[in-house]
């Protein structure tokens, strides 16, 4: 643990650390450009040089390693005046049209520029180097070559990362530019990653590019629904859309996302959504649709139908709850059934599990909990009522089904629900860790929140239930971050 | 002692009978940690152009077991400099002698030669001598009965300047572009496919056989005292007889320049002289009269002794003009890594080609020297400094020239 000193004050590093990182964890910040946490270090942009005494020339600090006495400064003329210059060689062949860049309010250009540069461009020739523009790359990104600084961050992602080695410079010196090898394309499913970790506006999201300002953006801490690694996320939204949505970079799960994961938040306005519950081809707004389904389960009650509940891994806790208490203190039922799970495993060994459900672990709690069978048990009922996702995995003959969905289908009886965006809800990933989705937009008017849909059909059965979620979450086996 | 003698030891036959292979047979009877100490005993110093002793460079390699590897650099290209062809042209198993010295020193089992692309003849003359060299058993399995095994590849390069740089030539050798690699690890501890690695210079190589044939001690007398033995400088310019000469390090350049280059040609004065390859500071006339060719009294006078690639300026040659050449070629050359070398230098050279046509203003000379001054030392390899050093050094022994071109009365070039 060797002990240093940066800008008079005394550090300790950790082993093997390196003076950017050092700082960092002590709150002194240190510019980079082609510095990432999670990619190898290049140490070519040069923005981090700092002073270390008895060494003559400046260091960068993302590379040198911290060693036993060292004395750094991370401010002084000498320092301030690399930066400055070190901006000034980026800048004279950047394209100085910041007004129609999309990546204004989070260039590290820009900001640097403010924080460290300040100078008047010195660079009074006509001939700018031209390269490239607008030039697509895959399915998600646009790749605009005369903005790039050659930090080669994104390079390095699909070195390491993704190991798929899609990208590489070519040409060198100032002719140098990012490109796409011929035979492989920009294919991989991380590719999104690139425009995050591009600290400049080469790398821009088709999805995203030119529809937001990102400083008039709020962002909504939430989780990933649309597989059971249930990554970190940051939602991105204002005035009630959703705009883009990128990883919350993490220690326990993710400091990435898959782009299908940052699509996932489409569904909210896709011509797909079901805005109204469906009974026989009828819509009906809340209130009906509240009573339709108290007729038919009553009657189903009076008839001695067999009715079935299926807990599913794609909702969350306090609606699987929910469920449980209607099959037990309303139909009472016997038959509740949970569904099992795919094997969990990365599948691609970055972050896709083969089981593409969020709460798969939440529900094996509740089995637990609950004495709760399998339904490959059972086989035959009168009405079964569950999520519409998990009627392709029943193998039993249907009679009649009461599904909850957001998704337009062909089932005859289909309850609207609010998207993940529209709704708190508490899952637990493959890990084991509990994890919350975050309300960020409001729902259309008839679609519910699964848990409040099902205490009203209790209520009409005038049953009023007296537990609260938390209580029961809080006695369920799930570990929890930094443990 | 002499590494180019004036017959051609082409072949092996003439290079044995003149006492070749002679050193490797001492060599092998000696301890691997001998030979490096008769090495640094030698204060032989590398000829490639950063000077580093020869001996301490290969005691930093770990003394264990690993993989190691020798690396002979032949990617000889910096503009001037063209003593290396000479070497492979006219003693190449001097070469292979020195690599295999130093594989057993280090305890290596594998060499690679890493030939400039352009040097086509100069490959097939190496391929012949490794041929040759093993027909004759000095190379391969189990070396004069030693149990010393030791085998060259020749690598070719593509025709990138930077792939001279260490390396970026290890990079090269391991098929990746030719980028240089953040410093440390040293190519001592993580060098060629992560293991530890020796490269050296041609003419670095080349002297070993000598050295270990003569002695540490004897070849520390040659020269002066923190610059032993013989040095090639490779003379192009307004001079009688330019080409490569091998003269004991210490000799005056005044000396050199009149004994050895018989004086400059008819009608042109001496105006400058780029000492040591076209990456080191300028000196002028006076200064160089004054200097003698040995790294301390060229560090003295501002500039290094570097490749021994000699450039010699007369007073017909524009500076602005001879700059700007420089200029253009370190610009195409720049591998694009580092911000200040890959932007510095497209701009240094799009900014010296506007001073040359008189477009410019006073205080974009001025703006020149700062550009190169923030270009040096903030780099991972040298190759901004090898622009930036020659920018200001000609600024400031030259500005009058510079002036000159602003004002549109520059009576060499007429421009």
């Amino acid at each position: 643990m060797p002990k240093i000193n940066v800008d008079g004050k005394d550090l300790i590093a950790n082993d093997g650390e390196s003076i950017l990182n050092v700082c960092e964890r002590n709150g002194i910040y240190i510019p980079r450009y082609c510095y990432h946490p999670s990619l190898s270090v290049a140490g070519n942009c040069r923005m981090c040089l700092v002073e270390i005494e008895k060494m003559p020339k400046l260091q960068t600090a993302c590379s040198t390693i911290a060693s036993e006495g060292m004395v750094v400064k991370t401010d002084s003329e000498k320092v301030r005046k690399a930066r400055k210059d070190v901006l000034e060689f980026l800048l004279i062949n950047h394209p100085l049209d910041c007004s129609i860049c999309d990546q204004v309010g989070e260039c590290f250009l820009q900001d640097y520029y403010f924080t460290y540069g300040l100078r008047k461009s010195r660079f009074k020739l006509e001939n700018k180097n031209q390269k490239q523009k607008r030039r697509e790359v895959g399915k998600y990104l646009v790749l605009d070559n005369e903005r790039c600084i050659l930090c080669t961050r994104c390079v390095r992602f699909s070195n390491e990362v993704t190991k798929t080695d899609e990208l590489f410079v070519n040409s060198r010196g100032d002719r140098a530019f990012i490109d796409i090898s011929p035979e492989k394309g920009v294919t991989n499913k991380y590719s999104l990653n690139i425009a995050d970790i591009c600290p400049v506006g080469a790398f821009t999201s088709k999805d995203f590019r030119f529809k937001q300002r990102v400083y008039m953006l709020q962002t909504t801490k939430s989780i990933c629904t649309l597989c059971a690694t249930g990554c970190k996320i940051n939602i991105w939204h204002n005035n009630n859309t959703i705009y883009r949505i990128t990883p919350e970079p993490n220690i326990y799960t993710n400091t990435w996302m898959c782009d299908d994961g940052r699509m996932n938040y489409k569904i909210v306005n896709s011509s797909e959504r079901l805005t109204h519950s469906m009974i026989n081809g009828t819509e009906y707004n809340k209130r009906q649709t509240v009573k339709q389904v108290f007729n038919k389960l009553s009657k189903a009650m009076d008839d001695k139908l067999r009715i079935a509940v299926v807990l599913s891994n794609y909702l969350s806790i306090e609606d699987n709850i929910s469920l449980i208490y209607l099959a037990k203190n309303v139909l009472k039922t016997p038959y509740i059934f949970s569904i099992e799970s795919n094997q969990q495993k990365i599948e691609d060994g970055i972050l896709i599990n083969s089981d593409k459900s969020p709460n798969s672990n939440g529900i094996k709690l509740l089995v637990k909990k609950y004495g709760i069978k399998d339904i490959s048990e059972y086989a035959e009922y009168d009405i079964v009522i569950g999520f519409y996702e998990d009627i392709k995995n029943l193998r039993i003959s249907l009679v009649k089904t009461i599904l909850f969905s957001y998704k337009k289908s062909s089932y005859p009886c289909l309850i609207a629900l609010k998207t993940y965006f529209e709704t708190d809800g508490s899952f637990i990933n493959w890990q084991g860790y509990l994890r919350k989705t975050a309300k960020v937009v409001n729902s259309p008017e008839n679609t519910f929140d699964l848990h409040h849909f099902l205490m009203e059909v209790s209520h009409l059965f005038a049953v009023y239930p007296d537990f609260n979620f938390k209580g029961i979450i809080k006695d369920l086996k799930y570990k929890e971050e930094g443990q | 002692m002499k590494i180019i003698l004036e017959k051609e030891l082409f072949d092996i036959k003439t290079y044995i009978t003149n006492g070749g292979y002679n050193a490797i047979k001492k060599a092998l009877t000696m301890t691997p940690q001998s030979v490096i100490d008769e090495v640094k005993k030698s204060n032989l110093r590398g000829r490639g152009g950063a000077g580093f002793p020869t001996g301490l460079k290969w005691s930093f390699i770990p003394k264990d077991k690993s993989q190691k590897y020798v690396v002979c650099n032949s990617d000889e290209s910096e503009p001037g400099t063209f003593k290396d062809r000479e070497i492979i042209h006219k003693n190449p198993h001097s070469i292979i002698e020195g690599m295999i010295i130093a594989g057993y020193a280090i305890g290596a089992t594998k060499g690679y030669i890493y030939i400039r692309g352009e040097f086509v003849r100069e490959a097939r003359i190496i391929e012949k001598t490794i041929y040759e060299a093993k027909e004759s058993g000095y190379l391969g399995k189990n070396i004069l009965n030693s149990g010393f095994d030791f085998d060259i590849t020749v690598v070719r390069g593509a025709g990138a300047y930077i792939c001279g740089e260490e390396t970026a030539l290890l990079e090269s050798i391991e098929g990746k572009q030719g980028k240089p690699r953040i410093k440390p690890p040293f190519p001592a501890t993580k060098g060629l496919f992560s293991s530890p690695t020796v490269i050296n210079n041609v003419e670095t190589l080349a002297a070993v056989p000598y050295i270990m044939i003569m002695g540490g001690e004897k070849y520390s007398r040659i020269g002066k005292e923190k610059s032993s033995g013989t040095k090639l400088f490779s003379v192009s310019g307004p001079v009688n007889k330019p080409g490569v000469y091998e003269i004991e390090l210490g000799l005056s350049f005044k000396d050199f320049l009149e004994n050895y280059l018989m004086g400059m040609k008819d009608g042109v004065k001496l105006k400058a002289v780029i000492v040591g390859g076209s990456s080191v500071p300028v000196i002028t006339a006076d200064e160089a009269m004054k200097v003698n060719l040995d790294y301390e009294s060229l560090s003295q006078a501002g500039t290094m002794l570097g490749s021994g690639g000699m450039i010699i300026i007369g007073d017909n040659q524009c500076m602005v003009e001879a700059l700007y050449i420089l200029a253009r070629f370190y610009h195409h050359e720049s591998c694009g890594q580092c911000t200040p070398c890959r932007e510095g230098t497209g701009w240094i050279y799009k900014l010296l080609s506007e001073i040359l046509s008189g477009k410019c203003k006073e205080k974009d000379i001025d703006l020149l020297y700062e550009i190169a001054e923030n270009m040096m030392g903030r780099t991972i390899c040298p190759l901004a400094d090898a622009l930036s050093m020659p920018v200001m050094s000609f600024v400031k022994k030259f500005r009058n020239e510079f002036d000159k071109h602003i004002e549109g009365s520059c009576e060499i070039c007429q421009r």
